[in-house]
């Protein structure tokens, strides 16, 4: 690694005695003599990106024009001139030179202050630890550098919705390549050839829908597993530390249960890494779709614990249901359930920290919290119970009126023939 | 002391015309003079209904954002919020059917033959505003049945042809249901309808006594064949009877309200989806089975617009009903109109039953 | 049911003189079984209309007067006296159906919010040594603003206002849906 920061350091020292031109501008930079000549162009290649800069691009706003990267002289109008090697152009940078280029003004502290203060200047070293950096120190072209992601002519930043590494585009920036077999060929890892199936999976995990349907730009994609600039797939000891940067709770659980000691590759043994669906209580236990079943089987103690764990959840779900069910059928009949409704809510919560709990495959930890909650929806149950007690006891008191009701009209009934046998003088 | 009363009032206001009236008011008895009852019952009803209803207004809140909450207050927390607010929605039922039975009684009994013929129209323009309170009501708790039935209700009213969507925008305050038509239902509930009802109501009332009790053609012919027909004194025989069937009906209206309770249901959410088998209150079930079962296009005019037209064509028929059967008045049999109430009877338990059934 | 009366009879002319047959309700027959049946009969339906007419005025008496809590939370609530509530606190109240927490910062200012953490809908609490709200399940953290600020929870607290209502040293603490 070593040899490596040492070229790039090189590589930048280079590149600024190279640029004598000094790179300090505030204002969005005017239409250079490359842009004109350029974007007249008719070939693609020549014009696309003098068209793509003048359009938007965060350098041309703050002052920086083609010849910042690409040397030149932007005054003359003939092409001889403008690339003659005493004004310094260096045409298209490709590999090394790339990181070179960008990072003469990233990696200088003084000069960001200037235009960006909060951002951070180590984004070179970082990219030297990375595989990419690694693969394009050895030679290799066919790694990302800075503009495969970042683009070179209509650079947005990080927080433009349009930029490929806004949070919502990072996946698909990142499988540009990742995703296309001819391109990973013969890339592999621990022995194996690297997978190009990561964003379909991804797509179906649990974090992209909480990002694109609930709009959480918090929920992590690519980089946040793997790092932005350093990106390198986390080590199989470092999985459970990467979760647990979110998932603290499970990952503090997990790291003092046995199973932390057992798997290889921590949470992604049951969760897997990229298609990380919705979990659910079918996944403990030894039914058909649990996961225990695939070490554990029938017998061994982690079986019984599976099952006790499993179990308990399911008794407290049951519970809480049932609860449920006795409050609405009380309340209808007219009483108040309100207090025993925030009483109900609580044992859901118990529901939700045993799921919590059952990371650190302890059965006794697990069945603390669901007795609690037992004991909540019992406190429910005998609430609902008075309640309808209370229902009878108004029964009683409307039957009472009923029968005075009744015997009005028996009452009526018996004067009415009173008075006509009175005034007829005869028996009816 | 009641006499006392009575004659500090009579020196004042003389009350000599009402007590000569009361005291020579009597009513006919017969083989069918029992159906005589059946508005008194009603009536008793309509008064559960307005006394109920004003205590419920006590509590009641006509917003979207707390109709539910405010309903779910009454029924939950007011001491005997439950037993009043039961009452009510079990009393508007029961005195929708003992209008029905009221209006189908008069009907084969003929009471709307000359010179009853206003009291007949003003009867079923009462029947026509007892619905409308029923279909205004029912929205106010903002649940999700209600909020679904009126959607339903109020977009059949746009069918009609010229003035439908007129209607439909009246109704509902808007081009949907939302807060607006629980508000416009609410004014219409409370204040409009009883008002048009207390006027109609009135003359109804005043009608019946101006002309008393109505007989039936049979009993009719035998007085005029000379035949004196036996009366009963309005005071007190009549009275008692009437105010016996009251209980009765409060004897019903008591057991209903506890053994059977009114369910509240869910919060009206108008981006939910519509409910399996939703459908009407039973007294508008009969007339939305068919609608329902009506085929899109009837000779190229749209069906429902058809069976909206047919009903209000029925509607008509039996609120000029006295006037198309002028033979009645003279003693006429008219087995058509007979026929008709059966068919009509027939019709209205057979589609109600079908229409629960098909839900 | 229905009355049935010897052919012939018709009610006494105005102006006979029928106080002799009077009973309470109207005219009567005068044998003295007659009278003492009827003035039972009488009796049984006085008592049955008093006994009817207080078991529907008692209801109607309840139902007039107002409840304990005068009206449905779900727009507002009276969480207690101002007295109750400690600087540095934070304690949960029911508000409709669900929890909130009503907080009391250390120099005594009054803040509340939905106790509905924004994750996976645990009751939050308020915890003392970090002054943050914090939910159990999952680890997520609030500041006294209400504002997310670790672990899982993707939104802010729902904010409520708190209002204090009444006498100066007797106030209540009333909290509104904002």
């Amino acid at each position: 690694m070593r040899p490596v920061i040492v070229r790039t350091v090189l590589f930048q020292a280079l590149a600024l005695a190279v640029f004598a031109v000094s790179a300090e501008a505030q204002q969005p930079a005017a239409a250079t003599g490359c842009q004109t000549c350029h974007a007249s162009q008719q070939s693609a290649t020549l014009a696309t990106p003098a068209r793509d800069f003048a359009v938007t691009d965060v350098h041309r706003e703050r002052g920086f024009s083609c010849v910042d990267c690409h040397g030149g002289d932007p005054a003359a109008s003939d092409k001889a001139a403008a690339k003659a090697p005493s004004t310094g152009f260096r045409g298209k940078p490709t590999g090394a030179l790339i990181i070179a280029v960008c990072s003469r003004c990233h990696s200088d502290a003084a000069l960001m202050r200037k235009y960006a203060p909060k951002q951070r200047v180590d984004q070179a070293a970082e990219y030297a630890t990375s595989v990419h950096g690694q693969q394009l120190a050895k030679g290799d072209t066919k790694v990302a550098t800075c503009v495969s992601c970042h683009g070179a002519h209509g650079v947005r930043p990080v927080g433009d919705a349009q930029s490929p590494v806004y949070p919502l585009n990072v996946a698909a920036t990142c499988t540009k390549c990742h995703a296309d077999p001819e391109r990973m060929k013969g890339y592999q890892r621990a022995g194996a050839p690297l997978p190009t199936d990561q964003r379909e999976k991804y797509e179906k995990s649990v974090h992209h829908k909480a990002m694109v349907d609930r709009n959480d730009l918090s929920a992590p994609t690519c980089n946040d597993c793997h790092g932005n600039h350093g990106a390198a797939p986390p080590g199989v000891d470092a999985i459970a530390n990467v979760c647990g940067t979110c998932h603290t709770v499970f990952a503090t659980k997990f790291a003092l249960s046995t199973h932390s000691l057992i798997f290889d590759r921590g949470c992604v043994e049951c969760h897997n890494n990229h298609d990380i669906a919705q979990p659910s209580d079918a996944m403990l236990g030894t039914g058909k779709e649990a996961l225990c079943g695939t070490c554990h089987s029938e017998g061994d103690n982690g079986f019984k614990a599976a099952a006790a764990m499993r179990s308990g959840i399911d008794t407290l779900k049951a519970s809480i249901r049932l609860s449920q069910e006795q409050i609405d059928g009380v309340e209808n009949a007219g009483m108040d359930m309100a207090d025993q409704a925030l009483t109900l809510r609580e044992a859901g919560n118990h529901l939700t920290r045993a799921r919590t709990e059952m990371h650190a495959f302890d059965p006794k930890l697990v069945d603390a919290v669901v007795s609690e909650g037992m004991g909540l929806t019992a406190k429910v149950d005998a609430a609902a119970a008075a309640a309808r007690n209370e229902v009878s006891y108004r029964r009683t008191g409307l039957a009472i009126s009923l029968a005075f009701i009744v015997l009005v009209v028996v009452a009526l009934q018996l004067k009415i023939r009173s008075l006509e046998r009175s005034t007829s003088g005869s028996r009816l | 002391m009641t006499q006392q009363l009575l004659s500090w009032l009579d020196e004042r206001l003389d009350l000599s015309a009402l007590q000569h009236f009361v005291s020579e008011k009597s009513v006919p008895v017969h083989r069918h003079s029992v159906w005589y009852y059946m508005g008194g019952i009603t009536l008793f009803l309509v008064g559960v209904q307005v006394f109920t209803g004003i205590l419920l207004l006590l509590y009641y809140r006509p917003s979207a954002g707390e109709a539910y909450e405010s309903v779910k207050f009454i029924v939950s927390q007011v001491e005997f919020g439950w037993l009043i607010r039961n009452v009510h929605s079990w009393s508007a039922n029961l005195l929708i059917f003992m209008a029905f039975v009221h209006l189908f009684s008069t009907l084969f009994l003929r009471s709307y033959r000359k010179p009853r013929e206003l009291t007949w129209v003003t009867g079923v323009l009462l029947l026509f505003v007892m619905m409308g309170f029923g279909f205004s009501g029912y929205l106010l708790p903002w649940n999700e049945l209600a909020f679904f039935a009126t959607k339903v209700g109020t977009g059949i009213a746009g069918a009609v042809p010229g003035i439908g969507h007129f209607l439909l925008r009246f109704l509902r305050g808007g081009d949907d249901v939302t807060g607006a038509t629980l508000t416009r239902f609410y004014g219409i509930h409370v204040a409009v309808l009883p008002a048009t009802m207390t006027a109609i109501l009135g003359l109804h009332l005043l009608f019946i006594q101006r002309q008393g009790m109505s007989v039936p053609p049979s009993v009719e012919r035998r007085e005029k064949a000379g035949e004196k027909i036996p009366q009963i004194p309005f005071v007190p025989h009549y009275v008692l009877h009437d105010v016996m069937w009251w209980y009765v009906a409060l004897a019903v209206l008591a057991a209903l309200a506890l053994f059977l309770p009114w369910e509240l249901g869910k919060k009206a959410d108008a981006f939910a989806a519509v409910p399996p088998g939703i459908r009407p209150e039973w007294y508008f079930l009969a007339m939305f089975q068919v609608l329902k079962l009506l085929p899109a296009h009837i000779v190229g005019l749209e069906g429902e617009m058809l069976g909206v037209l047919g009903f209000s064509l029925a509607a008509l028929v039996l609120l000029v009903l006295p006037f198309l059967d002028r033979g009645a008045g003279e003693g006429r049999s008219s087995p058509l109109v007979t026929v008709a109430g059966v068919a009509a009877l027939v019709y209205m338990v057979v589609f109600t039953i079908y229409g629960y059934l098909a839900a | 049911m229905v009355p049935t009366i010897r052919a012939g009879w018709r009610p006494a002319a105005v102006g006979t003189d029928m106080s002799a047959h009077d009973g309470p309700l109207g005219p009567g027959g005068t044998r003295p079984e007659e009278i003492k049946r009827r003035t039972f009969l009488d009796l049984l339906l006085g008592v049955g209309f008093v006994s009817t007419a207080l078991s529907f005025a008692y209801p109607l008496w309840r139902y007039l007067i107002p409840p304990a809590v005068a009206e449905a939370t779900t727009n507002s609530v009276v969480a207690g006296k101002a007295t109750e509530f400690k600087n540095g606190s934070g304690t949960i109240v029911k508000f409709g159906s669900r929890p909130a927490i009503v907080v009391r910062t250390s120099e005594g200012e009054f803040r509340a919010f939905s106790a509905v953490c924004t994750h996976l809908d645990c009751t939050v609490q308020y915890k003392g040594d970090t002054s943050q709200l914090w939910c159990a399940c999952h680890n997520g953290l609030y500041d006294l603003a209400g504002n997310n600020v670790s672990g899982p929870p993707p939104r802010p607290l729902q904010a409520f206002t708190v209002n204090l209502r009444g006498e100066p040293g007797q106030e209540d603490v009333v909290v509104t849906r904002a």
